[in-house]
């Protein structure tokens, strides 16, 4: 994404376009346009929907899991069980199964969808307002500031993710770090995730914003006497509304991914949290004999990576159609 | 664009749909027969190392053994892992041995006979057998000196021998000891050993004298390996014992007969002589593969020839073998096979309350525990700390075990437990302290289901936890049994006695006296209680297999009133062979092969 993302974006701002309709010219804002462009794109409306269904899902686990009968994620039950510790397959009870420890596996996998959710959608959120502020600063003032920023970018890309995941992981592992304020579990992947992704939008932001600071509105505002706080915030922000919004649900999948991966390694949430990553790292050694202790929260975090994907491709296509041509 | 994403998104519902369908579900229950062994249950047909002939074999062939997990060390100064053991009861003759079939019957291997003691237990005097050779490149006799060299290097800080004083703390000099000479052991004569002991524990020392560190070492050659620290022996060492690691002329060993993670080579020792040994040795040669998949290796030794499996298999072969190839399969139930247990803080925090831990111990699912790990047919609920195979095992309860009742129930009883949370000081049956519970287990699954298990049982009694799950190794090193780090709870705890003598069982994993304040200890619960300790000193002292079993079966007795740990697993360890081949297995050494009796058919 990052290389030609200013190129991708160059049309977010062209403001209100004149379209045929119904053999009038009308008139039709930005808004308008993306609305009657996304509505026709089916594919990004179901994954919408998936989303949305996901969300309300994770908010409401308690009450999913109450209203399909099934167990709590944290109810363990031994009994559920073979004379050689294998785990029940899918029944009427357990459609999902259960795992080694006898929990359900369907309301771990409704259960894991709230860590997934939380740091995909925080992660990125955190990641997102430190990227764009920085590039904010660097397009717009360039110079030493420029310099500075940019070189933190280049630092902190260099910086491998995953190995210090595992390093912090091992390190902090039972007594924490830093007099116990770092501990492995939500709150430090969250501060990984922002850590290594708000480089990619503050790139992508000091490009579009290198652009737009030389447009005539821009110097429009500077000769009227607008302060430089109120022509970033308020004049050149609102034309990177757009592209921040797709790049940021294309973040997020890839975030899910990474605390999945995370969480797999075991530098993740601790159990007995459920997460799919957690789930499908526990489930490797049984997969031969339980296999659907690895397929469902497979599944579930295939199906969600694909949905933010799905709907990333169809904000891009919707909110300039260049792209899709 | 759009139509390429509505393939995609269709495919993928497709292809999870087929999979599911084609899985199908699977059956949670299975049945087979069962034979009782010793009051422990083995599945019909299975074979177990007691019952082995070690007889009759066929000369000739070569093994292929495969096993996931590599060596830790070859040196019989330094080995101390049963894999290791393996290659070292092959490749070593150390004083005295087991013979496959036994944990309490030693029998005289480089010694002549058995020891002489005399002095009020504090003179040790064996003579060592004539004709026993060195493999190349030394090929000389092997003499008293070697074995005397043997006693020095256990204590030289090069070779890091990590249980010699342990056992030997008691020969003259051997505590300041650091490689030179030990006052205490001599030879006396080419072919006498002399052992002067400070105190009258000649029984441990002798039990201990089945393990490799008493192989006989040549001064001559060995000492500049060790000069260099750590050790290079290892990587040169020579053999005694029917087999030698392929070697070069040198000797080395590294690189050619052992390639570290890949393979070992066992080829015949041309310097062995049958008539001094008691080990038949009817392979011409082992070759050891190290690594994969569990699964994989499993389902190729039931399924192939000339092969067998050295580690445990995955619970899933073991199931195979049990419903398909129950000949093919082994299993070893008590003796060396070990225990499993939760260790609890007896030292620190709030499982210093014995009611909190005999409560714990009444809630705990030890049949859940173990069906984590495989099920009835790799484990027995341990009921106490001694266990079958070993002196004193029957005196302190055998399979029931005492009758306390926080005990009586393996599935775990809640009722018991809220008794004992009530006599603990907290009135609703729940602990209300406000101290959390730090727990660490294995990662490594199944361990890591059981922590989870023990975790949740913690938490029904009231109690709130933090539970951090980090690799084994770092389990062990860095936290459980580490004074400092104050755990409360390791859930993964396991012991395997050095050899079978009820001391080796819980002398180590309970003696107060033993822990060190600075470093790692295996007494992982910081178990210290003076009445126990001190009946561990005067157990250490008494002599004669009965008198021992019974002293010890004392102090187990004493331990289960005192609730010092969780114990729930008795293990029983599975081994798998090919259909042609005649595995035997080492009931002493947790039931692993021995080269030198197997053969093929």
């Amino acid at each position: 994404m990052g290389a030609g993302a200013a190129e991708i974006f160059a049309g977010a701002d062209s403001g209100i376009d004149l379209v045929e309709s119904g053999g009038e010219i009308a008139a039709r804002s930005p808004l308008q346009l993306f609305w009657r462009r996304f509505r026709r794109d089916r594919v990004a409306q179901a994954s919408g929907a998936f989303i949305v269904l996901l969300i309300l899902v994770a908010i409401f686990a308690p009450l999913v899991v109450k209203l399909f009968g099934l167990p709590s994620p944290y109810t363990q039950n031994p009994s559920l069980s073979g004379p050689f510790g294998e785990p029940l397959g899918p029944n009427g009870a357990h459609p999902f199964g259960v795992d080694p420890l006898g929990e359900d596996v369907a309301s771990r996998v409704i259960y894991g969808a709230r860590v997934s959710l939380e740091v995909g959608v925080v992660g990125t959120a955190i990641a997102t307002l430190i990227g764009v502020t920085l590039g904010l600063l660097a397009g717009y003032y360039r110079g030493w500031i420029d310099t500075v920023i940019s070189r933190l970018i280049d630092v902190t890309l260099s910086i491998p993710l995953l190995l210090l995941g595992l390093g912090i992981g091992s390190a902090c592992a039972v007594r924490g770090c830093v007099a116990g304020a770092i501990q492995p579990g939500v709150g430090v992947i969250i501060f990984l995730i922002a850590f290594a992704t708000w480089t990619y939008f503050a790139r992508i932001v000091r490009g579009l914003v290198l652009s737009l600071r030389e447009r005539e509105f821009v110097e429009a505002a500077r000769a009227l006497g607008a302060s430089d706080a109120r022509i970033m915030f308020r004049e050149i922000l609102p034309n990177l509304v757009a592209p921040i919004i797709v790049y940021a649900t294309l973040q997020i999948p890839l975030n899910i991914l990474v605390e999945a991966a995370l969480s797999f390694l075991g530098v993740g949430v601790r159990p007995p949290t459920a997460s799919w990553g957690q789930m499908i790292a526990a489930a490797t050694p049984t997969f031969n004999t339980a296999w659907w202790y690895m397929v469902y929260p497979g599944a579930a975090l295939l199906l969600t990576v694909l949905a933010f994907n799905l709907l990333g491709d169809g904000l891009r296509d919707a909110l300039n159609p260049r792209t899709s041509q | 664009m759009r139509a390429l994403r509505t393939i995609l998104l269709v495919a993928f519902v497709a292809a999870v749909m087929t999979t599911l369908a084609a899985c199908g579900s699977s059956s949670s229950s299975s049945s087979s027969g069962t034979s009782s062994s010793g009051g422990s249950s083995l599945p019909a047909g299975v074979k177990n190392p007691v019952d082995e002939s070690l007889t009759g074999g066929k000369k000739g062939g070569v093994l292929n053994e495969v096993q996931a997990e590599d060596f830790e060390h070859l040196d019989p100064g330094q080995a101390y892992f049963q894999l290791d053991y393996q290659i070292t009861n092959s490749t070593q003759r150390s004083l005295y041995s087991y013979e496959p079939n036994t944990f309490s019957q030693t029998t005289p291997d480089l010694a002549e006979g058995e020891p002489k003691i005399s002095d009020g237990n504090k003179l040790i005097t064996i003579n060592i057998k004539k004709g026993v050779h060195f493999s190349p490149p030394v090929n000389r006799e092997v003499t008293a000196d070697d074995v005397v060299y043997a006693f020095d290097r256990v204590a030289n800080p090069n070779v890091a021998n990590p249980y010699y004083l342990g056992y030997l703390e008691s020969i003259e000099g051997m505590k300041d000891a650091k490689g030179g000479p030990i006052p205490g052991v001599k030879a006396t004569g080419k072919d006498t050993i002399q052992i002067k002991l400070t105190e009258p524990q000649a029984a441990i020392v002798v039990a201990s004298m089945v393990l490799p560190w008493t192989a006989p070492v040549p001064k001559d050659y060995a000492a500049k390996y060790d000069a260099k620290k750590p050790s290079e022996y290892g990587n040169y060492q020579v053999a005694s014992g029917p087999y030698m690691m392929k070697n070069n002329s040198e000797g080395k060993v590294l690189g050619i007969g052992y390639q570290p993670g890949k393979s070992l080579t066992l080829v015949r020792n041309p310097n062995w002589n049958a008539s001094t040994d008691f080990r038949p040795a009817y392979l011409d040669q082992i070759n050891i593969a190290i690594g994969g998949d569990a699964n994989v290796i499993g389902r190729q030794v039931l399924e192939g020839s000339d092969m067998v499996q050295s580690d445990a298999p995955a619970a899933p072969i073991v199931k195979l073998a049990v419903q398909q190839h129950p000949s093919q399969l082994t299993i070893s139930a008590g003796g060396g096979a070990g225990d499993r247990y939760v260790a609890v803080n007896n030292s620190d925090g709030p499982f210093k309350n014995v009611n909190l831990r005999k409560a714990l111990w009444a809630a705990t699912d030890r049949e859940a525990l173990n069906r984590l790990r495989g099920g009835k047919t790799v484990a027995d609920v341990m009921t106490h700390f001694l266990w079958n195979g070993i002196a004193g095992f029957e005196e302190s309860g055998g399979f029931p075990g005492p009758k306390v009742d926080y005990n009586e129930s393996p599935t775990g009883d809640m009722k018991v437990a809220e008794k004992y949370m009530k006599l603990a000081g907290y009135p609703s049956g729940k602990y209300t302290g406000s101290e959390t519970v730090q727990v660490v287990g294995d990662s490594s699954a199944p361990a890591n289901n059981v922590a989870e298990a023990v975790n949740s049982t913690l938490q029904k009694l009231g109690f709130k936890t933090k539970l951090n799950l980090v690799e084994h190794t770092v389990m062990y090193s860095k936290y459980c049994g580490v004074v400092s780090e104050k755990i409360d709870v390791c859930p993964n705890v396991g012991w395997v006695p050095d050899f079978g003598d009820p001391q080796a069982v819980l002398d180590v994993p309970f003696n107060g006296n033993l822990i060190v304040k600075n470093g790692t200890n295996s007494n992982w619960g910081l178990v210290n209680h003076p009445k126990i300790n001190a009946a561990m000193e005067a157990a250490a002292k008494v002599v004669g297999e009965k008198a021992r079993g019974e002293a010890w079966a004392k102090i187990d007795e004493e331990l289960v009133a005192e609730a010092v740990a969780i114990p729930y697993q008795w293990a029983k360890e599975a081994y798998i062979e090919s259909k042609n081949v005649n595995g035997i297995n080492d009931y002493w050494n947790s039931g692993t092969f021995n080269y030198a009796f197997t053969s093929l058919k």
